[in-house]
């Protein structure tokens, strides 16, 4: 399927779950991104860590609203059923989606300006380099005998410094190689946008909205 | 108004990406203080306790970049790694990052992006707080706590809020601006 119709997709369906309360439907939605996601391959461990994860903080939140609340039982079983299917949700586009292509996808298929899907990839490309830095910032301040935790301003600003060097190198490298802001492009790759992604998109939507308006519980 | 550049656009990117990674750590104190917390029922607080560090990236980037804009594509941004880093709340967070980013970008519409002081981030803590809270009581179910309880988690929330992207992100930037580095 086409990335950003298949991001679309997952949006608004995330969107429409969240304001209704249809048990059955976020579990339909569960088994169908589960079978989906073992037809793309994902690892079992990675399967595991998606149950147990939500399992656990949506159990918690439930006995939560049981002890300080006035939630139904139908109410409780719509939430948990609900933290479970936007994490298996999530879980499929995470796991069969490309970045790169859904960048290209943007781009080329929603129209997202062209300066905005260059600038991301070229930031997302330094995201080692920025995870080094981190660390680096870290070791260098140890070695004064500072220790800088997630609270420590000093942290932030050494982190923006970093950030407005490299922006401002990387643009200029851009510029450098003959980008130019709203010019018009060629691309190397083209990612299809075909009827049947259309239909997949509209097909999906219709069989999500059946199921939440008929009187499923 | 000023628009986006390129600079500018690879500046919130990579800001966005640094909170992501600084964040990481933070994810098994929010798995340990939810297991503290869940036996008596009281789940909820350590996300509330913890909600100002995952929004910080919206008033950082809109005190920072100052365009229109700038506050959300943060946040949002800083969903989109999450996701690809392997979070597991894959995409619900870019619907959080969307929602929390607007939260915080309200505050800094308010003062018709002109002014960049206490007034605005306390403003911008607020708005967050209102946007996220509301969001909370369709998504998370909160609508069924008793009053008092949401009361509570108001205002934990709102401290939390308050003292990361307020009193937090004004140190930062009280420091960037000694090094003579931001934009008036």
């Amino acid at each position: 399927m086409n990335p950003s119709l298949k991001l679309a997709l997952l949006v608004l369906v995330a969107l429409e779950i969240s304001f209704t309360h249809v048990w059955t439907v976020n579990v339909a939605l569960i088994v169908v991104s589960l079978i989906l996601m073992v037809w793309g391959h994902v690892a079992f461990k990675r399967l595991a860590m998606l149950t147990l994860i939500p399992a656990f903080f949506g159990g918690a939140l439930v006995w939560s609203l049981t002890l300080r609340g006035t939630a139904s039982s139908h109410f409780l079983l719509v939430i948990f059923t609900r933290m479970v299917a936007y994490v298996y949700m999530g879980g499929w586009f995470a796991q069969t989606t490309n970045p790169l292509t859904l960048t290209r996808s943007l781009e080329q298929n929603a129209k997202l300006p062209s300066k905005f899907a260059y600038g991301f990839l070229a930031a997302f490309n330094l995201m080692p380099k920025i995870q080094a830095e981190v660390a680096t910032i870290k070791a260098a301040a140890l070695m004064r005998g500072q220790v800088l935790h997630f609270w420590s301003p000093q942290l932030y600003f050494k982190v923006i410094l970093a950030a407005m060097n490299w922006s401002d190198q990387l643009a200029a490298a851009m510029t450098s190689h003959g980008f130019v802001e709203d010019a018009p492009r060629t691309h190397a790759t083209e990612i299809p946008l075909v009827t049947r992604d259309w239909i997949m998109l509209v097909g999906s939507l219709v069989l999500v909205q059946v199921g939440l308006f008929i009187g499923l519980p | 108004m000023k628009r986006w550049h390129i600079r500018d656009i690879i500046l919130v990117t990579i800001l966005a990406i640094f909170m992501g990674v600084i964040f990481w750590v933070i994810t098994p104190l929010y798995s340990a203080l939810t297991a503290v917390f869940a036996p008596m029922g009281l789940q909820p607080l350590a996300n509330e306790i913890l909600l100002g560090v995952w929004t910080m990236a919206g008033p950082l980037a809109g005190f920072v970049i100052r365009i229109p804009g700038a506050a959300t594509l943060g946040e949002l941004l800083g969903a989109v790694v999450e996701m690809f880093l392997g979070g597991i709340w894959g995409a619900s967070t870019l619907i959080s990052g969307v929602v929390q980013g607007f939260g915080s970008e309200l505050g800094f519409m308010a003062t018709r992006y002109r002014r960049y002081n206490w007034v605005t981030l306390t403003l911008s803590a607020l708005t967050t707080t209102l946007v996220t809270f509301a969001w909370s009581l369709a998504r998370e179910g909160y609508s069924a706590y008793h009053l008092g309880f949401l009361l509570l988690l108001f205002a934990v929330r709102f401290a939390s809020v308050f003292v990361f992207g307020g009193i937090l992100t004004k140190l930062i930037t009280n420091l960037l601006d000694r090094a003579h580095v931001l934009k008036h």
